[in-house]
């Protein structure tokens, strides 16, 4: 009866420990004081790109560079700089690549619109081919368009 | 006119597809995604202070590289690619009498000293970046890196990957020339 009470105190202990074990994340390796300065890093660690790894962000990645550019994200929030002058920081250094969402600016803009571009240019290039003199065209597909 | 045109209408999705696939064919097989620019180009060192590997109460900094025409070198001693250009390096320091100062980065300074006592010594300077965050404010990614830093002290070049012969002629040694007095 014993043995069976202090097998099942064993297993308990084990459990809870392996339980707990599982909590004890990366959270407490950049502590922070306030939950906002938290919540900055982990949002700032997830729009910045891991510039070694294929499409991975900061938070996600194991790489060597990304453990410091997080603990350089980390202390430049200790250090009271803004959002702006973190990634102003980034990109100064290592490009636009680094930031995984890119900024809408002068050479970044062809990239942002071109989709739209595209579509519209084949919109206008399907109706006036639809339109083209001599060409009876497809009366159902004209008056859809 | 208008016949002209309709002809030439007619070449329009073709002439599309084909510059699309070139675009792809060129990024496919031509394209480094892995190679990002540097920013630093054309813009003046960083500020920056690193002991000195070699003379302990040395200090490197942004001053030693103006004077003269200068390569920068990013290294490791577990970085296997370093190994790979420590000869170029070697040449490039004694035959083309180019100075190359360096950083040792994230690495046991121990270990450097043994290796460069090992294997020959190609820097004027070595400092020692155990955080890797002076390497940070050079943006460097991945060892080995090479900058070439102009008389002024500005950035004119970096070089991910080791240099080796042929990266010297084609890239390193053109540049370099042009600053030579």
């Amino acid at each position: 009866m014993l043995f069976y009470r202090a097998t099942q105190l064993l297993f308990a202990l084990i459990f809870s420990g392996l339980i707990a074990a599982s909590f004890a994340q990366s959270e407490d390796l950049y502590p922070f004081t306030s939950k906002a300065a938290a919540e900055r890093f982990a949002t700032l660690t997830q729009e910045v790109r891991c510039v070694v790894c294929q499409n991975q962000s900061l938070a996600d990645s194991n790489a060597p560079l990304a453990l410091d550019l997080r603990n350089k994200i980390y202390h430049m929030i200790l250090d009271n700089q803004s959002d702006q002058a973190i990634k102003d920081y980034l990109v100064a250094r290592y490009g636009q690549f680094i930031l995984l969402q890119p900024r809408l600016n002068k050479e970044t803009a062809l990239l942002w619109f071109f989709p739209l571009i595209g579509l519209l240019a084949a919109f206008i290039f399907v109706r006036r081919t639809l339109k083209l003199p001599g060409t009876k065209g497809n009366p159902t597909l004209l008056k859809i368009m | 006119m208008t016949k002209i045109i309709q002809s030439i209408k007619w070449f329009i999705p073709f002439l599309m597809l084909a510059t699309l696939l070139t675009l792809l064919a060129r990024e496919l097989f031509y394209a480094k995604p892995n190679e990002i620019p540097s920013p630093l180009i054309g813009e003046e060192v960083p500020d920056f202070q690193l002991p000195d590997l070699l003379q302990s109460q040395t200090i490197f900094s942004k001053k030693e590289l103006a004077g003269q025409i200068k390569l920068l070198n990013v290294w490791a001693t577990w970085c296997y690619a370093c190994g790979l250009e420590h000869d170029m390096l070697m040449k490039i320091s004694r035959e083309y009498h180019i100075p190359i100062y360096s950083i040792n980065y994230k690495d046991d300074p121990e270990a450097a000293r043994k290796l460069l006592a090992a294997n020959g010594n190609p820097y004027v300077m070595t400092g020692i970046d155990f955080s890797g965050n002076v390497s940070i404010d050079f943006g460097v990614y991945g060892t080995p890196e090479t900058f070439i830093i102009s008389p002024q002290g500005k950035i004119i070049y970096r070089h991910v990957g080791a240099i080796d012969q042929k990266v010297w002629d084609e890239i390193f040694y053109p540049m370099i020339k042009r600053y030579e007095a």
